[in-house]
């Protein structure tokens, strides 16, 4: 799609949209960042995860799983928090944020619990 | 029976005019009501089996959930976990923590617990006999929420009547049928209710309820695939064609999360959670939909202008991604020989497969397509309100509805390969009727209704005035009665979505005025009278006919069998007799074989080992034992001897005409053991392609060990003639003697024969001939001389 | 031999206590039927009978014909041990048959039976059925022109002197018999393949059996080391059986006639005969060779309860013992050939036992990677000896889900990693809660 002959427009737009995406996020509400951090934390450990597997194999593959599936469950949780309190989203105007940060705990601990048996 | 289809027919019409909140609160206690009684009705229309038989657990699979339950109770749930049962697949012993699906066992056992907590003394086999029934009326409920989620509470409530009744699912959960599907198909439902419930909230408590009931089916039921890939499919289908949202997402992402990580806790699933290609759609359309998210979100801060730019720049990076992912995914799984798929499941995406590669697959009846009048026999009226259903789910198109849609197709076609998968098919087909038959209620009765107000009004008002302004009489209120109320509050959230300036107020009035102008039909009071009363005989006639199979066709424990002749009637019991013959006459550890169907029964009912049994995990073991049958006897009992095989158990049906007996089994045996073993070939037991057991049958096929074991001393029965029932003709040989087996037990009506494996000779004979000893019996030389040879 | 008084009280006691005095603690047989065709041959067979009572026998003697030959009496044998020495009887009196006599040997009864030059067809019969087969011609006597017994005479080379003797101690017992054996009357074959029958004595490779009035006008049916002139079997469940071709054998002529084989120049005064016989009488009397195995038991290595499972990889250990009856009591056996498998459908674990020379074998051994049922299975068969065939059945389960490895070093990371996210958490709340 990205012809070579339009390739400085197509740089041009990048860094045009790179800009535009810098300054809206930075219009996101404080609580909905550290969500984001959050969810950074937790994909980030994920990928590391599966490199180490790469490399040592997977031969706990329980303990591999429990430990990327509780990221990667952390970090959908945490998006779906996210979802959930952002102002902006109006399907939710009815969801108050303390329920949502509710619903989201026990999830939460569900999933920690179902990692603790899985992890041995 | 009727009374719960009359209380939901009159349960649309409007109840007295009176202030709305008590209305509701009428409405409410009413549909509380019907509810019971639905459950009562659910669990009632399943006893005809204790009444017209006896408490007693049916068939097959039931005895061996049966056995697992007791040991559940009586050695707790660790032991159960780790159980090695050395009394089936002699020598091999069963791993019965790691193969077996818990849920079934784990909920009768709890519920025995719970009872004998309370000081209920109900033995184990009751809680087992009566699991299925209490969970049907729980499945009913399920039924009744889910269809409630999609349509509102009549239709609701009339899929739960008909899915208490509906025959295709009664012939699972009769009282004594304890088997997986009782409890799955009430998981099954439930599931889907709280995956609509999420999808309709986008509550994260609701996405972990949905998990924790997905959990709870996977512990029941090897079904569960169905659910791990219709929901992706439905999510596909919600993004592809631009209904995704965030509540999409809510009630996706955290179940594939969730439900992967609680199935995989499940012994019998373990890594087969994120290891087999049924499970791959879920990943896929997991990582799709985060993508897709990503771009909502994206679209949603960014103008449409930079948007645009940045999807050219993601969706020619995302594709090439895309394609080395997928290309990495099918290497992988192309070099997996069976692609990755389990037997059972290939067979449902390719029906010939089975009967193709898998003998042992295929030889189960309910494994086989189903037949059409089948559908009508388990379905009946549904099949035909099922279209009509689809028509009134696409006005207006919902997720949920959409979702129902998606099931029901899914179903259909799943029951076309498999008629087990009947059952699954059941609900959708109830929930689709009951739809289609709450939409036909409520056109007619509104159409009376408006008749009946037009006829008092008619003096005050126009007629032309009645019809607009019937928008915001309190009578449009009561037509729609509680039923608009859920609606009314899902779909707003919905469409806000789509214009997201619209005020709700606006809003829910447009939708209502949307509403009444796409049905704008009143028919006119007689037809609706006269359909009002087809419809009600239609109904009449599925409950008259789900009383009917739940009582006479499906309600048949198999292993007490009836039948009805001039002289009255006749109980056959063979099979507890011949199971009680084992158990008192047999030492503790013999070993008993039989065909794998009877396995099951043998370790419950005689507590004898077993070679094979219900649970045909190791085809080679089947094939031996049905290489035995299929052998002339003397080889036979070389196999049989080597796995240490004291008794052999055959099944015999020529007497009374049962026809599923081992005789016509005897195909698959040589089938199964041939795949294995290349000597037995089924050309060999077959004349000019034809099974037959009379004078024309081959050789090897009337000296094979089973035809000798059911039909010795036959003629015996008859004077002479040897005449078999089930084959209707007279059989091929008539008189033989069996030199390694000896009859030790057979039933009353020769249902069940056991054989003794006659021990290894004590001497061995030498060369000469036995006409000697003929001659001498029959002509003892007489005057023997004392002689003294010592002269 | 001051033992034997006592013994034999004790033994009396037995048989009248238990009517069934054969027993697993002690299998020499005590009472003995002894069928004769004529009252003559207990005189002179005395030397035989004498030395059979005077080793704690009862002998019964009767007439083949007698009508009140009864084998059992309510369901009971009432003998242990018969004694056929009836070549020519086609029939007994009472109720004995064919069938009788086989069902005794079935039930783990012991049975000598001597056939002559004429040998009855019920003794073929019973013969047959025991995988002996005697010389079909009726007539056929063993003629060996090579090892014949050097007599004043020179008769017919019908009494031979044969001294091919199974190499077997257990049989015949320790010390070699030197003198050949003095044997005249019919010869019979055994099928190689039958591994329960033993030719005990051969007959040389000049020998071959025919009529020797006649001429001999087509080759021998039988001929050479092929001929068997004394067999054994030992059946299934043990009972033993004496096939001799000739009663003569059993003589006192012949026990005390002095024998010089044809072509050696050995003469010796007595014949082999009595020192054969009566080894012989020994070994199918239940007196030696017989031999039983109790206390078979395992454990785990450092346990000594017997469980009722075992795990996969379990060190375990598997102990028996085994004592050979002496005819006054049981000694321990000693050898270095017994082995155990652990069975299932085929041995996974094959393993000699080691043996403390007092009858205790034992043998250690991993429990194999396989679950299952298997079986611990002796399967001793030894020439001569009752054979031992132990089975004990014993399940494997795999690992409880509690017995596996639990943190595993390379796993660590992961441990942290849900650890972390748990922690993060945590954390995680604490900020958002407070940072409004």
């Amino acid at each position: 799609m990205v012809k070579p002959s339009s390739s400085a427009a197509t740089k041009d737009d990048a860094r045009a949209l790179i800009h535009s995406l810098r300054s809206a996020y930075s219009a996101t509400p404080t609580n909905l960042k550290i969500i984001d951090l959050y969810v950074v934390f937790a994909v980030s450990t994920a990928l590391i995860q599966v490199a180490y597997m790469a490399i040592v194999g997977s031969f706990p593959f329980n303990s591999f799983l429990s430990g990327v599936l509780s990221c990667v469950g952390t970090a959908v949780l945490a998006v779906c928090l996210r979802i959930q309190v952002n102002k902006e989203n109006k399907e939710f105007k009815d969801l108050p944020p303390e329920r949502a940060f509710a619903d989201f705990v026990l999830c939460n601990l569900v999933l920690h619990l179902v990692i603790m048996n899985f992890l041995g | 029976m009727a009374v719960p289809v009359d209380t939901v027919t009159k349960q649309p019409q409007p109840p007295p005019p009176s202030p709305s909140s008590l209305r509701f609160a009428f409405g409410n206690v009413l549909a509380f009501f019907i509810l019971l009684l639905i459950g009562v009705l659910a669990f009632s229309i399943r006893l005809f089996s204790v009444i017209k038989y006896e408490s007693v657990i049916h068939e097959f699979d039931p005895y061996f959930n049966y056995r697992v339950t007791q040991f559940l109770t009586k050695n707790g749930i660790y032991d159960f976990w780790n159980w090695f049962d050395d009394r089936t697949w002699y020598p091999l012993g069963r791993v019965i923590g790691g193969t077996v699906y818990p849920g079934l066992t784990l909920t009768a056992g709890t519920i025995w617990k719970v009872l004998q907590s309370l000081n209920i003394p109900l033995s184990v086999e009751t809680v087992c006999v009566f699991t299925a029934p209490v969970f049907s009326a729980f499945a009913a409920w399920a039924t009744y929420l889910l269809t409630k989620e999609v349509k509102g509470t009549g239709a609701g409530l009339t899929a739960a009547v008909l899915l208490a009744m509906v025959p295709s699912y009664i012939s699972r959960s009769v009282a004594g049928s304890y088997d997986n599907e009782a409890v799955a198909i009430f998981a099954l439902i439930f599931t889907f209710y709280l995956y609509i419930k999420t999808l309709n909230t986008g509550s994260l408590f609701y996405a972990t309820l949905n998990s924790l009931s997905y959990f709870y089916m996977v512990c029941s039921w090897g079904g569960y695939t169905f659910i791990i890939n219709l929901i992706p499919m439905h999510v596909l289908l919600c993004i592809v064609t631009g209904r995704y949202s965030s509540r999409l997402y809510i009630a996706y992402a955290p179940l594939v999360v969730l439900g992967t990580l609680l199935a995989a806790l499940v012994p019998v699933v373990g890594f087969n959670a994120v290891m087999t290609s049924e499970h791959f759609a879920s990943f896929l359309v997991f990582i799709v939909i985060h993508v897709v998210a990503l771009a909502y979100y994206i679209k949603g801060i960014l103008s449409p202008k930079m948007f645009k730019v940045a999807a050219t720049l993601v969706v020619s990076v995302g594709l090439v991604v895309c394609l080395a992912v997928v290309g990495v995914l099918v290497a992988v799984v192309a070099s997996s020989p069976t692609k990755g798929w389990s037997g059972r499941s290939l067979s449902l995406l390719d029906p010939t497969y089975a009967s193709k590669y898998i003998p042992i697959i295929a030889s189960v009846s309910e494994h086989q397509p189903p037949t059409w009048p089948s559908y009508f026999m388990d379905l009946n009226v549904l099949a035909f309100l099922v279209p009509a259903g689809i028509i009134a789910c696409f006005s207006p198109l919902s997720d949920a509805s959409s979702f129902v849609i998606l099931y029901l197709v899914m179903s259909v076609y799943f029951s076309g390969v498999m008629v087990r998968l009947m059952l699954v098919l059941a609900p959708a087909a109830c929930i689709m009727s009951g739809i289609a038959l709450s939409e036909a209620f409520e056109v007619f009765t509104r159409s009376i209704k408006f008749y009946i107000s037009s006829l008092s009004e008619f003096l005050e008002t126009d007629a032309g005035d009645v019809m607009p302004g019937s928008n915001g009489s309190p009578q449009f209120d009561v037509l729609k009665t509680e039923k608009k109320e859920d609606s009314l509050k899902e779909r707003p959230s919905r469409k806000n979505k789509k214009k997201e300036k619209d005020v709700v107020v606006v809003k829910e009035k447009s939708s209502v005025k949307s509403k009444t102008e796409k049905r704008p039909l009143v028919l006119p009071a007689e037809v609706s009278f006269f359909a009002l009363f087809l419809t009600v005989l239609l109904g009449a006639f599925y409950v008259v006919h789900s009383v009917w199979a739940a009582a006479e066709a499906y309600s048949a424990p198999s292993i007490v069998l009836t039948s009805h002749s001039h002289d009255g009637l006749h109980v056959f019991d063979d099979f507890r007799e011949a199971y009680a013959w084992l158990s008192h006459n047999t030492e503790v550890d013999d070993k008993v074989a039989s065909w794998w169907d009877y396995g099951y029964q043998t370790t419950a009912m005689a507590n004898r080992t077993v070679i094979v049994d219900n649970n045909t995990w190791n085809n080679t073991h089947i094939a031996t034992v049905g290489t035995a049958m299929s052998s002339p006897e003397k080889a036979g009992w070389e196999i049989f001897n080597s796995l240490d095989v004291k008794y052999v158990l055959v099944v015999f049906g020529g007497l009374v005409g049962y026809p599923s007996d081992d005789i016509n089994k005897f195909l698959w045996m040589v089938r199964i053991g041939g795949g294995v073993f290349p000597h037995i070939k089924e050309p060999d037991y077959l004349r000019d392609g034809q099974y037959r057991i009379d004078s024309q049958a081959t050789p090897t096929m009337l000296n094979s060990l089973m035809y000798k074991l059911s039909y010795f001393r036959f003629v015996e029965t008859d004077g002479g003639k040897g005449y078999d029932r089930v084959r209707r003709t007279e059989i091929g040989k008539k008189h033989f003697k069996l030199t390694h087996f000896e009859e030790v037990f057979t039933t009353h009506h020769w249902m069940v024969r056991i054989y003794k494996l006659k021990p290894q000779k004590n001497r061995i004979r030498g060369k000469t001939k036995k006409t000697k000893s003929k001659t001498i019996s029959s002509t003892p030389r007489s005057g023997t001389t004392k002689k003294n040879p010592w002269h | 031999m001051a033992k034997s008084p006592i013994f034999i009280l004790f033994s009396l006691i037995i048989t009248f206590t238990v009517t069934n005095s054969f027993s697993i603690e002690n299998p020499t047989d005590r009472r003995i039927l002894v069928l004769l065709d004529d009252l003559a041959l207990k005189s002179s067979h005395s030397i035989f009978f004498n030395s059979l009572e005077s080793r704690g026998f009862d002998l019964d003697f009767k007439l083949s014909d007698d009508p009140k030959i009864a084998l059992q009496r309510y369901g009971q044998y009432l003998y242990d041990a018969l004694i056929l020495f009836t070549p020519n009887s086609e029939r007994f009196g009472g109720n004995l048959d064919v069938a009788g006599i086989l069902e005794f040997v079935d039930s783990g009864k012991d049975l000598i039976v001597a056939a002559d030059s004429s040998a009855s067809d019920l003794i073929r019969n019973v013969a047959a059925e025991c995988g002996v087969d005697f010389d079909e011609d009726p007539s056929a006597m063993v003629i060996d022109h090579g090892s014949y017994a050097v007599s004043g005479t020179e008769g017919d080379h019908t009494l031979i002197a044969a001294d091919d003797f199974v190499q077997a101690d257990v049989l015949l017992g320790n010390t070699k018999i030197e003198a050949p054996v003095l044997f005249k009357g019919i010869g019979h074959s055994v099928n190689p393949a039958n591994s329960l029958v033993l030719k005990v004595l051969s007959a040389s490779p000049s020998a071959y059996s025919a009529n020797p009035k006649s001429k001999l006008s087509s080759p021998p049916s039988l001929s050479g080391s092929s001929i068997s002139l004394v067999s054994v079997v030992q059946a299934r469940n043990n009972a033993r059986v004496v096939f001799s071709g000739s009663l003569d054998l059993f003589s006192n002529k012949f026990f005390k006639s002095p024998v010089q084989k044809a072509g050696s120049s050995n003469k010796y005064e007595k014949s082999g005969n009595q020192q054969f016989v009566t080894e012989l009488s020994k070994w199918v009397f239940h007196e030696r060779g017989h031999l039983k195995a109790v206390n078979v038991r395992h454990h785990r290595v450092g346990e000594t309860e017997e469980p009722a499972i075992y795990r996969i990889n379990d060190d375990l250990e598997y102990l028996v013992e085994i004592y050979e009856w002496s005819g006054s009591s049981w000694e321990p056996y000693v050898a270095n050939d017994v082995q155990v498998q652990f069975y299932m459908m085929s041995p996974y674990v094959l393993k000699t036992m080691s043996s403390d020379k007092k009858g205790l074998y034992l043998a250690s051994f991993k429990v194999p990677d396989v679950y299952g049922v298997f079986q611990f299975k002796v399967e001793y068969q030894r020439l001569g000896y009752t054979s031992l065939s132990l089975a004990k059945q014993i399940p494997v389960r795999p690992f409880r889900h509690n017995e596996y490895e639990r943190f595993i070093p390379t796993a660590f990371p992961y441990y942290g990693a849900s650890f972390s996210t748990m922690a993060g958490f945590l954390i995680f709340s604490f900020v958002y809660l407070y940072s409004k």
